[in-house]
């Protein structure tokens, strides 16, 4: 193998860093997306045997969003080994305890049960907002982008966009707003 | 692939120092002819000295051929090629058209130690594009985005909402108002 042809094989194989903002996201939807990207299947060149998986960095990670009554149904099991070591836990209980953990269990039960999960799973970086370390931060160069647009909330419009906005009607004067 | 294949090495094709882009230099340095001259397996081998060698020698001066006999053996060809590889055939009781088709067999390999193919062909020149990485086609415009970046977080089709709808009509009314209270002015 020439110097030339060694360059070209580190220039194909080089590993991307993405980014998935999971602010409002489903995650369960989001992991099939993110698994993609981790496995390298948007590549010309996969094949499952060739090592072509890259990074993902999600963040906001504490802001996912859950159907319906999820957070209070989804329930997450875990066995200790032990005798009586089984233990439920509900999705916002665990959430409280580790704001990644959801995302993290989501990507990886949307990926097949083989060797490579595990490999896999070590590329993807979950941080339950957007405070990311300087050393990850700088090897960021794509977007994912996301499922669903964010809604913007009232208190973040400013004052005078919420002036302007269309009124369908005015209140009576002597309409006490509580 | 068969179990058979397990300890085969597997390559490509290849030609040994590119041999027939230019000229053809043949590989085969020489061959050895062993037989007996009185046991019946070397009888094709005997028809095939006294018929076909002088021929051979001639036409293919590069080779040397040595001939070899040996009493109350079977008879075999063992052939050396330019690159130290060694090839051995045993000619017992082999007719004198077998061992010319494995004396030819011998004299048109390349010596190369026989391996499972991994493809069928060979290029020098496998794409005319160039291979392809992560960073062609991709926007330049991403060298000097700041990560994270919102509008290419952003899903790209994204229908109207009736917000937005309301606002446009909203925009619309407003806009066909002013003009006809300046069209009233005006009057």
């Amino acid at each position: 193998m020439t110097a030339y042809k060694r360059v070209q094989q580190w220039n194909t194989f080089a590993r991307v860093w993405h980014l998935y903002d999971a602010t409002w996201q489903n995650p369960f939807e989001s992991a099939q997306r993110i698994m993609k990207y981790l496995k390298g299947l948007h590549k010309p060149i996969y094949h499952p045997l060739n090592d072509c998986g890259d990074h993902v960095v999600v963040i906001n990670s504490g802001e996912i969003a859950l159907l319906g009554d999820e957070w209070r149904k989804r329930v997450y099991f875990h066995h200790t080994g032990y005798p009586g070591g089984a233990t439920w836990t509900l999705a916002w209980e665990l959430h409280d305890k580790d704001p990644t953990m959801i995302m993290k269990k989501a990507v990886y039960n949307v990926m097949d049960g083989n060797l490579q999960r595990r490999y896999t799973m070590q590329r993807l970086h979950i941080y339950p907002d957007d405070d990311v370390p300087e050393k990850i931060k700088q090897n960021i160069t794509n977007q994912i982008r996301q499922l669903r647009p964010v809604p913007k909330r009232l208190d973040r419009y400013a004052p005078e966009e919420v002036q302007r906005f269309p009124k369908v009607m005015d209140w009576p004067k002597n309409y006490i707003l509580r | 692939m068969s179990n058979s294949h397990l300890f085969l090495p597997s390559g490509f094709p290849r030609a040994p120092l590119q041999n027939g882009i230019g000229r053809f230099v043949c590989q085969l340095q020489r061959i050895t002819i062993k037989f007996c001259k009185s046991n019946g397996s070397s009888r094709g081998v005997r028809e095939f000295i006294e018929k076909d060698l002088l021929d051979f020698a001639h036409n293919y001066p590069g080779i040397v051929v040595y001939v070899k006999p040996r009493r109350h053996h079977s008879p075999c060809l063992s052939a050396e090629y330019l690159n130290g590889e060694r090839q051995y055939v045993n000619c017992h009781n082999h007719s004198r058209d077998e061992v010319i088709k494995w004396v030819n067999l011998l004299r048109t390999e390349s010596g190369n130690q026989i391996i499972r193919l991994r493809k069928m062909w060979h290029t020098d020149c496998p794409s005319i594009q160039g291979p392809w990485s992560p960073f062609v086609n991709r926007d330049p415009h991403l060298n000097v985005v700041e990560f994270p970046n919102e509008s290419l977080s952003r899903p790209v089709y994204l229908p109207k909402t009736a917000t937005e709808q309301l606002k446009e009509i909203f925009e619309k009314q407003r806009q066909t108002n002013v003009s006809s209270l300046d069209e009233k002015q005006a009057e």
